[in-house]
Order: structure tokens, then C-alpha cells, then sequence
């Protein structure tokens, strides 16, 4: 489903965040990406939908190489990959409904969602994946006055929005508490599970890693030095990615 | 690029950047000594020693006292006393040493002395006129009969007064739609993804730069000759002004915004119009408030000085009964204006306040 292939990323300070990453992902995996703060995780998430575009390399979504879109052909694919964030990222001053009415942004007129006019199945949509995440009842409430997890959940349903065939999570629960980050990481399973959502998520806690990935991989200094089963992290690994001053905290 | 290649560049670069300074310290010396000598010059010997009112000016002289700085900054330059080595930082400063005790700061202390001395004798500083006799007579004269204001003009000063607020408010309102798209291109951080987009950012901030470096009161005398003295004149003139001084305040806005709701807007797929819409405009709407209604509140007292020149409102009658010398209606004309602009400072940061 998405094939990425020594994929390189120079910013113009210099910094070499990426540097050959190769890796590919099957529809309805939970793949999760660990690895130390700077070493390439968001950057990576963030060249696969072209946030940020990548130096070198190729990335290949459904055959379709990415790398080297434009106009409305990159807008067609990144309307295929939901993504949320760690600082949620949501409209300030807007509404959940019309947060979460914005995921489908990328395939309503300009002109008429400038002027805020929604097709009227596009709101039943969004009234139902606000009841999927359990916000009913609050799509009218301000979303900068929620709290950090139903912030979260409002994001996911703006992501679900888009009918993403991909979901990119960029450490989604690393600046929630750890009851928040379970609700959160449980609402990622259940999209991933009953709505068949493929996952890429940059995650910190080895203990979530364990309990949701279906496969993991690891980023050292912008290279891959980690692919395999989650259960398979052991001591060693764990100090080989972390460094040897690493110790592990859990999350319960 | 090799390891030698990585090397040999820095070391070339930091040559090149010595030389640079060295010759902008030579230059910032010759220009300092040039003018410490066409000062002394005109000051010591045209204004004290022949005691000329007007010394003439000629394009010979700053020329002169050019190659006369030249000449003393080729031998002073390896002295202690080159502001230009001090500033471009070629000297190495003993750190004990308090730095008001060297050499380059004290003849920085006796430039900013001259400059003084120079100033007192062009604005023509005299103690003797501002306490003589008749002139203390005039002023008495003055002060007395603007605390005596002429209620008779009351009802016309206010019409006048309401006048104004309304220019101000129109040139407001027709700046705002301009000013709010000529801010998104004014925007660095919208504009550097492209190179045609930093071109559209420099002609753009190049012309907001120009237009709010003329003064309205100068866009006043421009537009009076265009349209006629008058209301609309000066409305015109404030239009101006406000659109290049509101377009600058919404573009730095704009460059403060957090980055997140644009990446999330961006990244499901929408058009860079509806990006800017839903990840740039709901983080800007009340700044931009704010900054328009202040921008009312000054055009308003703007406005009044605008009069002065023929823009209407209050400014004109003020300058009429000037001109005619019956203080007692200028001292009225003085009391309303301070109200009105009271009051508008009071409203506006009221209003501020709510919004935020």
C-alpha cells in the first residue's frame, strides 16, 4: 500500500533528519515508529503526505509515486491520508462540528466552504463520526475549550472525515495523561480494527508500542535501524535504540 | 564536498568578512571625521566668528570635509580612537579597562556634543526671547482668552467634530478589504514557499514601505490638489495611510501564527485558498479587530491635523479662527477636540479589552 524507498531528508539550516529510510507498509497494519526526540520520526510521517518535501527518495502510495506531485494531484492524494498531531492542531475559535467538517475540506468547493456552506450529507457524516469518537452532544462547543483527549478525538474524526485510506498519528497521545492516552490509543484500534484504517504512528512509550502495534519500526540519527514484531524489543534493542543510559518507563 | 574542501571555506569566508569590516570601519571613520570638521566649520567659524544667520550651503563643502576626514582617519585609524574598528568589532578591549575610559568612546562623547551645540544654534535657542517682556504680554494674552471659549460656536464645532469622526471612519472602513489582502502577501512566512511569491512579497512590502513613509498630512496636500479642499481630500489621504500602516500590522500578525492548524488543514487535502481560510483566518480575526478599531482612533486625531491643511472637519474651522486670531473660538475648538479624542481613546480601548 505504501512503499517507501531510500528516502532522504535535508532541511535548508543543514540538517540531515532523514537518511535512506526503506520500508513499506500492508493495508490494515498498526505500524508504529520509536525512536529518540530528532531522530526523524515526524519528518518522516511528514514527507509521506508531503508536509515537507522529501530531498531524495521515492515514496509509493497505491503505486503512485509522491514525491514528485503537484497542484491538485498531491491535494487528491494527502486527501487519502488522515493525520493528527501532537498539539492537536485544531481550528482555534471554530466549533467541533465545523472542525471536524473541515476533514473534508479537500473535496468541497472553494468558493462555498469559504462561504461555509456544507452539503447537507456531509454534516450527517461528521454528526456521525463525532458519535464515533463520543463527543455527542458537544458539536456545537468551542474546540480549543475541550479538554487535551477529547481534543484528540475531535482530530481523529476530522481525519475519519477524509475517508483516509491511511491514518498518520505524529505522537499523538505525548502530551496527554496516561488514562487520556489509553482512551485515545483505543480509539486509533478501533478505526484501525472496525474501520480498516491502515496506521503510521510515531509513539515514545515502549509499553503502548507493545499493547497496540501490530509491527514496529525504529529511527536512530534519521536511519532505520529496527523492523520486526513489537514483542521482540528486548533489553538489548531497547539500549541499542535509546542508548545505553536509557531506561525504560512504562505507562499504565 | 571533501573534508579539505569543507575546511578552506569557512577560513576564506572569515578573510573575506575581515576585510569587509575593515573597509566599513575605514568608511564609517572618513565619514565621522568629515563631519566633525564641516561642523566645526559652519558652528565655529561662519556661525560664532563671522555670527552669519543663514550660512550658506554649497555641495563643495560636505565634499571638502570628506577628504579633510580621510586625511585625519589615515593616521588616527591605528590609534585607540576609531569608532569605525570599535563598532565593526576589530579592537580587542582590555575587559578592566571601563569602557567610557577609551579613546573611541570619548570622541563619540564629543560628536554627540557637537551635534548638540550644533542644534542649539539652528533652532535658534534664545532664553531672551521666550521670557520677554511683550512676548510673556502675548502669551498672558492667548492662555486668557483660550480658558474664555466661545460657547456661541459650540453647536458648529461639534457638527465639525462628527464630521471628522466620519472621515476618519470611512478612510477606516475602505482601507480595511485592502489592507486585509495586501497583508497575506505582505506575510513572509505565506510567501517564501515560492520564488514568484517573494517576488510578489518584496514589490508589495516595497510600496507598503513608501506609502507609509509619506506623511498623511502630505498625502492631504497631494489629494487636495487632485480632488479639491475638502472632507474628501483628507479622507483620501488617511485611506492611504491607513492601508499601508494596517497591511504592515496584519502581516506580522500573520508571521506570529502557530503553524499547527495550517499543517492539519494542509495535510487533509485542501486547496492553499481554503488553507488560508480555516488554518490562517480564525487566528487573526481578533487581532485584526483590535488593530483596526486603534487605526479608527488615530485616524481620527489624524484627521484633525489633516483639517489644518484643508481636509476638513474640525481642523479647517480650527485653522480659520487661527488664522483670524479670535482665541476664544480656538480655545472652544481645543476643548472639543481633547474631548472627542478622549473619548475615542477611552471607547477604543475599551472595545480592545472585550475582544481579547
Amino acid at each position: 500500500m505504501l512503499e517507501v524507498t531510500d528516502l532522504q531528508k535535508v532541511y535548508p539550516n543543514g540538517t540531515h533528519a532523514l537518511k535512506g529510510v526503506t520500508f513499506s507498509v500492508e493495508k490494515g497494519e498498526f505500524l508504529v515508529i520509536i525512536g529518540l526526540s530528532g531522530s526523524g520520526k515526524s519528518t518522516m510521517l511528514r514527507c509521506l503526505n508531503r508536509l515537507h518535501d522529501p530531498t531524495s527518495g521515492s515514496v509509493k502510495f497505491n503505486d503512485i509515486e509522491v514525491t514528485t506531485l503537484r497542484g491538485q494531484k498531491i491535494r487528491n492524494v494527502r486527501s487519502d491520508i488522515g493525520m493528527i498531531f501532537q498539539h492537536f492542531n485544531l481550528i482555534p475559535r471554530k466549533s467541533v462540528l465545523t472542525n471536524v467538517l473541515s476533514g473534508s475540506l479537500g473535496r468541497q468547493g472553494i468558493w462555498k466552504s469559504v462561504l461555509g456552506i456544507w452539503p447537507e450529507e456531509e454534516k450527517q457524516k461528521a454528526y456521525e463520526y463525532i458519535n464515533i469518537v463520543g463527543l455527542e452532544g458537544r458539536e456545537h462547543h468551542r474546540a480549543d475549550n475541550l479538554s487535551g483527549g477529547q481534543q484528540q478525538r475531535v482530530a481523529i474524526a476530522r481525519a475519519l472525515m477524509q475517508n483516509p485510506k491511511i491514518l498518520l498519528a505524529d505522537e499523538p497521545v505525548a502530551s496527554l495523561d496516561p488514562a487520556t492516552s489509553h482512551s485515545v490509543m483505543e480509539y486509533l484500534k478501533k478505526v484501525n480494527e472496525k474501520l480498516g484504517v491502515t496506521i503510521i504512528c510515531n509513539l515514545h512509550f515502549l509499553s503502548l508500542v507493545r499493547e497496540y502495534a501490530s509491527r514496529v519500526i525504529a529511527l536512530k540519527g534519521g536511519k532505520l535501524i529496527y523492523e520486526g514484531d513489537p514483542s521482540e524489543i528486548d533489553q538489548e534493542w531497547f539500549e541499542r535504540i535509546y542508548g545505553e543510559e536509557a531506561k525504560e518507563v512504562t505507562i499504565n | 564536498m571533501t573534508t579539505e574542501a569543507t575546511l578552506a571555506a569557512p577560513k576564506k569566508g572569515l578573510e573575506l568578512g575581515m576585510m569587509k569590516n575593515t573597509l566599513l570601519a575605514l568608511l564609517i571613520d572618513t565619514f565621522l571625521w568629515g563631519y566633525v570638521a564641516l561642523v566645526s566649520y559652519k558652528i565655529i567659524y561662519e556661525k560664532i566668528i563671522l555670527a552669519l544667520r543663514y550660512p550658506e550651503f554649497s555641495w563643495g563643502q560636505p565634499v571638502y570635509a570628506l577628504v579633510i576626514g580621510a586625511i585625519i582617519t589615515l593616521p588616527l585609524f591605528f590609534t585607540k580612537c576609531s569608532i569605525g574598528r570599535a563598532t565593526r568589532g576589530l579592537y580587542e578591549l582590555d575587559e578592566n579597562k571601563p569602557i567610557f575610559k577609551e579613546a573611541f568612546t570619548i570622541f563619540g562623547v564629543f560628536i554627540i556634543l557637537l551635534t548638540f551645540v550644533a542644534g542649539l544654534l539652528i533652532s535658534q535657542v534664545s532664553v531672551r526671547e521666550f521670557l520677554s517682556d511683550s512676548g510673556l504680554a502675548g502669551a498672558r494674552r492667548i492662555f486668557v482668552s483660550l480658558f474664555q471659549p466661545n460657547l456661541k460656536i459650540l453647536d458648529q464645532a461639534i457638527f465639525a467634530a462628527v464630521e471628522t469622526i466620519y472621515m476618519a471612519f470611512i478612510a477606516t472602513a475602505i482601507a480595511l478589504p485592502f489592507a486585509f489582502i495586501l497583508g497575506f502577501f505582505a506575510a513572509r512566512n505565506l510567501m517564501e514557499g515560492s520564488r514568484i511569491g517573494m517576488m510578489i512579497y518584496t514589490v508589495n512590502r516595497f510600496f507598503l514601505n513608501l506609502t507609509r513613509s509619506i506623511e498623511p498630512l502630505v498625502w492631504a496636500i497631494i489629494f487636495s490638489v487632485w480632488v479639491g479642499i475638502g472632507p474628501f481630500a483628507g479622507m483620501l489621504a488617511l485611506m492611504i495611510h491607513s492601508i499601508s500602516s494596517l497591511a504592515k500590522l496584519y502581516s506580522e500578525q500573520i508571521e506570529n501564527i502557530s503553524n499547527g492548524p495550517i499543517e492539519a488543514i494542509t495535510a487533509t487535502g485542501a486547496h492553499p485558498i481554503q488553507v488560508i481560510w480555516y488554518g490562517v483566518v480564525p487566528q487573526i480575526v481578533l487581532p485584526y479587530l483590535s488593530f483596526t478599531i486603534y487605526r479608527w482612533d488615530i485616524n481620527v486625531r489624524m484627521a484633525t491635523v489633516i483639517g489644518l491643511v484643508g481636509g476638513g472637519g474640525i481642523g479647517t474651522m480650527l485653522m480659520q479662527y487661527q488664522g483670524l486670531a479670535k482665541w476664544n473660538e480656538v480655545g472652544l475648538l481645543v476643548i472639543v477636540i481633547a474631548s472627542v479624542v478622549w473619548i475615542m481613546d477611552y471607547g477604543s480601548s475599551k472595545i480592545r479589552a472585550a475582544i481579547k
